[in-house]
């Protein structure tokens, strides 16, 4: 066996002993499922909860079984607009002509019972004005003179499943990735120097290249292991968990896009957090060395997020780790593969893991590397 | 004297501001123990680190058994062992995996890897703690893990820098025990310190650096000379 394959072995069994890495790894695994429980839980309980309407004056006839049957509890009360403050979640003055509302926008309570109010409202106006309009002989369609048909070309609740997958799944991805294997990153570079191994590891015949690249397989390893394990066990509780209506999954083709940036992402990052590390003292100043690094990381994630319909020209796709969000976004949105994209952030990654593996090999075998130590 | 093990030629180095050798000369032979003397900041570690490749000279050459250390830096670290002060080893792996991990990286071949580890275990009574890790040895046993890793590919060259300064009385004995005993066996054990008491027993031959320059050079008996031992003659060497 060459070295790369001795330090690749040698690394992998510390690494696999080393505590803080699996426990890294398992709370990658557990973390994402228990956070979807508490979202699905927290929704489903918002979604049947019961919510006060105080009010005064007459309720219109029909109206109070309509406002009860979704789970809007009517309440009397002396002042409508001073109890909309605390104590009710909604105020109602109903008048002969028009309902005065009262709510508190800061609360989240008052806009979901806000909400549940105006599409009640609307099924009782417009049941109202149809049975007006019958009553004078005037057939109801007229308030529609021209009614919209809507055709889904797919289902509109995978569509849903889908948005949800493309923030969810890059974030997961590119977070696990990065913090997967960086305790294992900093312990193989920062640690040889901070535990005297180093001298004697580059006292050996082997080439500095090929020790790195044996280190940085090692990362990228981890880092894929830690990655895969918190995104199956996230497609495995978001299937067994029908967290939006529907059961989410993924596509083979977004899962194979997913591998493949996995891959390209971890040999990157595993590249950058080795030389963050190997300009380190020790552990803990690698870990504030990277830190930074990994808000950095994350940003482009949240792009998504808040820029969702997001269609950048194919410059972008230079970009690194904004490129890995944009083609897994596209991948699971569209299920479709822009090659052209794909073979830009292919290429913009490499060059990433290059450029870093050099700059890493550079400060591996510069002197001041034993002198600092 | 055997023809030179270990040869340097007018090396020079320069460390940031600091000019740390300034053109020393030395060599060292099969079958002795040499010793490279001087106080703190001499210049001994930079002279054993620019033998072993870890780091090259600004001036002057260095050849390790008929290998420039330049031209043929693998070649070199083939040949040498070296053990230090600092014991750091793999805490999460074993005494062995240690071992065995720096025998593969210096090109110990699969059919001879255990009988090497082994025999190695073996002469330095390592026996009763080669299995355990690491992380729970104690600073001798880790010594002892330090030498074996330097010496598993059985090197034609030893070189210990300070190596028994972190150690007590006992662990330091049985390295000084060991030195003997390869020079016994006929390797080249360079060893640098600054304990001249340490020296005056072991060295057959001795170099005295002092602010990167040789000031004195030859059998331990020559540097000696007509003082009551070693310490004295450096004293006045240096004073």
């Amino acid at each position: 066996m060459n070295a790369l394959g001795i330090v690749f072995r040698k690394e992998l069994r510390e690494i696999l002993r080393d505590r803080r890495t699996l426990i890294a790894i398992a709370m990658a695994a557990l973390a994402t499922p228990a956070v979807l429980i508490v979202i699905s839980q927290v929704s489903a309980k918002t979604a049947t909860q019961a919510y006060t309407v105080g009010y005064s004056g007459d309720i219109p006839t029909g109206l109070g079984i309509l406002l009860s049957a979704t789970s809007l509890k009517l309440e009397h009360v002396d002042d409508p607009a001073t109890a909309a403050k605390k104590q009710v979640d909604l105020g109602l003055v109903f008048q002969a002509t028009q309902i005065d509302e009262y709510y508190d926008p800061t609360r989240q309570s008052a806009q979901i019972a806000d909400t549940r109010l105006q599409a009640v409202l609307g099924e009782y106006n417009a049941a109202k004005a149809a049975a007006a309009l019958r009553e004078k002989g005037v057939d109801p369609a007229v308030l529609t003179p021209l009614p919209l048909r809507a055709h889904p070309l797919s289902s509109v609740v995978k569509a849903a499943g889908n948005a949800f997958l493309s923030f969810f799944l890059p974030y997961i991805l590119i977070t696990m990735v990065f913090t997967g294997g960086l305790s294992a990153a900093l312990d193989a570079s920062a640690g040889e120097r901070e535990r005297k191994t180093l001298e004697a590891l580059l006292l050996t015949p082997a080439s500095r290249s090929r020790i790195l690249v044996g280190k940085i397989l090692a990362v990228t390893t981890i880092s894929l292991v830690s990655a895969v394990a918190a995104i199956t066990s996230m497609l495995l509780t978001l299937w067994q968990l029908p967290l939006i209506g529907t059961r989410v999954t993924l596509s083979p083709l977004a899962a194979a896009v997913m591998v493949w940036l996995a891959i390209l992402l971890a040999g990157t990052f595993s590249s950058l957090t080795l030389a963050l590390g190997t300009l380190a003292k020790n552990f803990r100043q690698g870990q504030a060395f990277s830190t930074p690094l990994y808000f950095i990381t994350i940003f482009p994630a949240s792009i998504i997020l808040f820029i969702p319909d997001f269609n950048p020209s194919l410059a972008y796709y230079l970009i690194p780790i904004l490129n890995a969000v944009l083609v897994l976004r596209d991948a699971i949105v569209q299920n479709s593969v822009a090659w052209a994209a794909l073979g830009v952030t292919t290429a913009s990654l490499v060059a990433t893991g290059l450029v870093c593996w050099f700059a890493t090999l550079r400060l591996f075998t510069r002197e001041t590397l034993l002198i600092r130590s | 004297m055997s023809p030179a093990a270990v040869k340097v030629d007018r090396l020079e180095k320069t460390l940031g501001k600091n000019r740390v050798l300034r053109g020393i000369s030395l060599e060292a032979s099969s079958g002795e123990i040499f010793g490279l003397l001087g106080p703190n900041g001499a210049g001994k570690t930079t002279t054993l680190r620019i033998i072993c490749t870890l780091l090259t000279p600004d001036a002057g050459s260095v050849e390790v058994l008929g290998f420039d250390t330049r031209a043929a830096p693998e070649e070199v670290r083939r040949r040498v062992g070296v053990v230090t002060a600092e014991i750091g080893v793999y805490a999460r792996l074993s005494a062995r995996e240690n071992i065995v991990y720096f025998a593969e990286l210096s090109g110990v071949r699969d059919g001879e890897l255990d009988r090497r580890v082994d025999a190695v275990i073996d002469r330095l009574d390592m026996g009763s703690f080669a299995s355990q890790r690491a992380e729970s040895l104690s600073s001798g046993q880790k010594q002892k893990v330090a030498i074996a890793r330097a010496i598993v590919h059985d090197p034609e060259i030893l070189m210990f820098d300070e190596p028994t300064s972190n150690l007590d009385v006992l662990a330091s004995r049985e390295i000084r025990d060991f030195m003997v005993e390869s020079r016994g066996r006929g390797k080249s054990v360079i060893f640098s310190t600054h304990v001249l008491h340490d020296a005056e027993r072991l060295c057959d031959r001795v170099t005295i650096l002092h602010q990167g320059t040789v000031v004195a050079s030859g059998t331990t008996a020559e540097v000696r000379g007509s003082h009551r031992d070693l310490e004295d003659a450096f004293l006045e060497l240096v004073g």
